[in-house]
């Protein structure tokens, strides 16, 4: 009995490696219509545009699938491995891009389209994201960004005798080593409340802020040995790690949620998409004690996302119409102003109806202006095709270092050995 | 019928036989001949075309993959032979696994199912209202397993969890469960115990209820106690079940992956079961590998050689318990 038994629930189990994610690709309708199918996560805000882009196509009918942003890569994967059961179009989440272009083969090249003929909407950037082989391979294009600013809570400021003026924040901190300097007087006025709720988006903000990161722009090789900057990321995320001021959190988990109801952290890095987070976390009773403003460094990105068309889809053609319609500037104007995702071409987030947009909960920040000039200096880090292999190495040195599990410079080395084996 | 014709037909002297007519063999009789020998073999051939397709393809399929150099999109990338398993042996995070998924296996199940044991022993008397006792144990089980997690997490929060609040009331410092190996290992083993102990004692209450009453009867005669009748009575009576539960919790046990994921609040897209992958299992280990870095040779890797620690293990349980549950 026992061998059975034992044989078919291991056998289950392996399923799992085989079984390609289910669902149906595109398909004709039976009433002759054109079904194309958009697999999304979160809210993309398309359901007006959808309707509209129905209206005006009578021959097409689209479908929404969204699942949530952690399983919606692991699906899409499998289901380009399987070869089928792929949407028609596919949101691809600018932390994974760099993963999905390696295996570029399985998406058709936008480009043969004509995609290239609408480089020119998008910031430079934020196009080149979304392309490979030198800009001749178009994999997606893009939707929203995610802008960097920094949240802090204006009555803990208070508290700790800084200034709450959200210009004169921004002054406190040009420069990471500033933004330190700020968290110790902040600590020894308050020490019960923590500066920063994980050292870990701080690290990524610094890093983020380099050009090059893990790997190399040139030839996509491992570089950290050679790369002081990740080492200095690294040491100052992790110095607030080792003085106690971060709160050792995941961030956005249910942990996180709690310690914003409770207040227990002052500062967040925050880019666009996460006010909404932070206001859902902190709840009505905290609004106007949150306020936002332009992050050290100089800005940065973190997030936003591309939609492209895997080859295996029936339609292409029809699949990029819609995708191009999805992303233009129209359309992310309209995006913007019905959720608030941050569009990525120049043309909208200079328009005026854009910079002049205010965020009543954050102390009435002007945050069309802050995230959109924030967007204009950026230069974004390279992505090498192996940094979702790397990343958690380095984040959970700092969660370590955090906990006080280890040394800061201990868990550095045991990083860099870790992610040295995970590039081999 | 036959037979009994031919062996009185033989008590007749040879000379004056006309040979028997030979039986009449219709095509109802040959229907019937093939109903008894293929039949039941029809009737369990679902099973084995379903095991083949959903079971020993995907099995032996995955043992294919482990023996190439296989991305998880591009597929196949070149036959290495056995290089993914000598790899997996000199991987210390596949040890570190190995550790977490015994260390859980053991610290969930033995009290598990001695608890059950127990709860199922109490529920054997007599109780009032015992539908809803009985009802009641299996509750945890039919909860989404998701929405366990959930409440555990929230139970051991480390700044504002109950557990925490609790151990501060008999001045006990807060404990950072997620963070610390033990801390982590014992926050989910209750989380495991919670949903599988109720459904284990009700296993247990249907075998105890069919040992025979009057063996306590002369056991009580005897002068037992009660605590010697369970021991010497009960147990033995229901060793094929103890059997069964030991054998269904190791498979279980060793494939855990739920619990401990949801536990983990970089849930599947970031967590490694923790920052020193204090609470990572092999499954978790193997969804790591092969579903988030596209690692799918050495995924199945992972594992093929979890099947083959399982077999062990349940082997050596299935010994273990015969042996110890015969001893009554």
């Amino acid at each position: 009995m026992s061998r059975r038994l034992v044989c078919s629930v291991a056998a289950t189990l392996v399923v799992v490696l085989a079984a390609a994610g289910c669902g149906g690709g595109s398909s004709a309708t039976s009433d002759g219509k054109i079904k194309l199918s958009i697999g999304l996560f979160s809210d993309f805000g398309y359901d007006n545009l959808i309707k509209d882009y129905q209206a005006a196509h009578p021959n097409i009918e689209v479908e929404q699938r969204k699942v949530k942003m952690e399983q919606h890569h692991t699906q899409l994967a499998t289901q380009l491995a399987g070869g089928r059961g792929a949407a028609d179009i596919v949101a691809i989440e600018e932390g994974a891009v760099a993963q999905f272009r390696a295996s570029k083969d399985k998406f058709a090249n936008l480009a043969d389209f004509g995609a290239k003929d609408l480089k020119s909407q998008w910031a430079d950037w934020k196009w080149n994201q979304g392309t490979t082989d030198n800009g001749d391979f178009v994999l997606g294009l893009g939707t929203d960004m995610g802008s960097l600013g920094l949240c802090y809570r204006r009555d803990l400021f208070e508290l700790a005798g800084l200034p709450t003026d959200r210009a004169e924040v921004a002054k406190l901190w040009p420069t990471w080593a500033d933004y330190a300097k700020v968290a110790d007087t902040f600590t020894a006025k308050t020490p019960d409340v923590k500066f920063v709720d994980t050292s870990r988006n701080v690290y990524k903000a610094i890093l983020d802020q380099t050009e090059e990161g893990y790997f190399a722009k040139s030839d996509d090789s491992f570089i950290v040995e050679k790369n002081d900057k990740v080492k200095q990321a690294f040491d100052q995320a992790a110095s607030l790690g080792t003085k106690k001021q971060t709160n050792a959190l995941e961030p956005f988990s249910q942990d996180w949620n709690v310690a914003l109801k409770q207040g227990s952290f002052a500062t967040t890095t925050c880019p666009a998409w996460s006010l909404a987070l932070i206001k859902a976390g902190a709840g009505d009773s905290a609004a106007g004690k949150w306020d936002v403003t332009t992050a050290p460094g100089g800005g940065g990105n973190w997030g936003g996302s591309f939609l492209a068309v895997p080859k295996q889809g029936e339609h292409a053609k029809e699949a990029y119409e819609l995708a191009k319609f999805l992303t233009s500037p129209d359309a992310q104007k309209r995006i913007f102003k019905e959720t608030g995702n941050l569009p990525s071409q120049p043309s909208v987030y200079k328009d005026t109806e854009v910079t002049a947009t205010i965020n009543e909960y954050f102390n009435k920040a002007p945050v069309g202006q802050i995230f959109g000039s924030s967007a204009d200096s950026l230069k974004p880090t390279y992505r090498g095709s192996k940094d979702s292999k790397v990343t958690p190495v380095f984040n959970n040195a700092l969660q370590r270092v955090e906990q006080g599990k280890q040394p800061a410079a201990e868990a550095y080395a045991q990083a860099l050995k870790e992610a040295q084996d995970a590039v081999k | 019928m036959t037979v009994l014709r031919n062996h009185t037909e033989a008590a007749v002297p040879a000379a004056s036989v006309v040979p028997p007519e030979p039986p009449k063999r219709t095509w109802r009789d040959a229907l019937g001949r093939w109903d008894g020998k293929y039949t039941p073999y029809l009737i369990i051939a679902p099973f084995f075309l379903i095991f083949g397709v959903f079971g020993l393809y995907p099995l032996l399929f995955t043992a294919w993959v482990s023996l190439h150099d296989w991305e998880l999109i591009d597929g196949d990338q070149g036959f290495v032979g056995l290089a993914n398993y000598t790899q997996l042996l000199s991987d210390s995070h596949f040890w570190n696994a190995l550790f977490n998924t015994l260390s859980l296996f053991v610290l969930s199940t033995v009290p598990q199912l001695l608890a059950a044991l127990g709860l199922a022993a109490m529920l054997d008397r007599g109780l009032r209202a015992k539908a809803f006792w009985r009802a009641g144990v299996l509750l945890p089980n039919i909860i989404s397993v998701a929405a366990v997690a959930l409440v555990f997490a929230q139970l051991y929060g480390r700044d504002f969890g109950m557990v925490n609040y609790v151990l501060g009331l008999v001045g006990i410092d807060p404990v950072d469960w997620r963070a610390e190996t033990w801390a982590s290992h014992l926050a989910i083993s209750s989380m495991v115990m919670w949903r599988w102990t109720g459904y284990n004692a009700l296993l247990y209450l249907a075998a105890m209820q069919s040992v025979p009453k009057d063996m306590y009867e002369s056991a009580m005669l005897d002068g037992a106690s009660r605590w010697r009748m369970f021991w010497a009575i009960t147990v033995p009576s229901i060793r094929p079940t103890i059997l069964f539960t030991v054998v269904t919790s190791t498979i279980f046990g060793l494939q855990l992956f739920a619990e401990p994921q949801l536990f983990d609040p970089g849930g599947t897209a970031l967590g490694t079961g923790g920052a020193d992958r204090q609470f990572q299992t092999l499954v978790m280990y193997l969804y790591e590998k092969g579903f988030r870095l596209f690692d799918a040779g050495y995924s199945a890797a992972i594992a093929w050689m979890l099947f083959l620690l399982v077999l062990v293990v349940a082997l050596v349980n299935f010994r273990l318990a015969r042996r110890i549950a015969s001893k009554g």
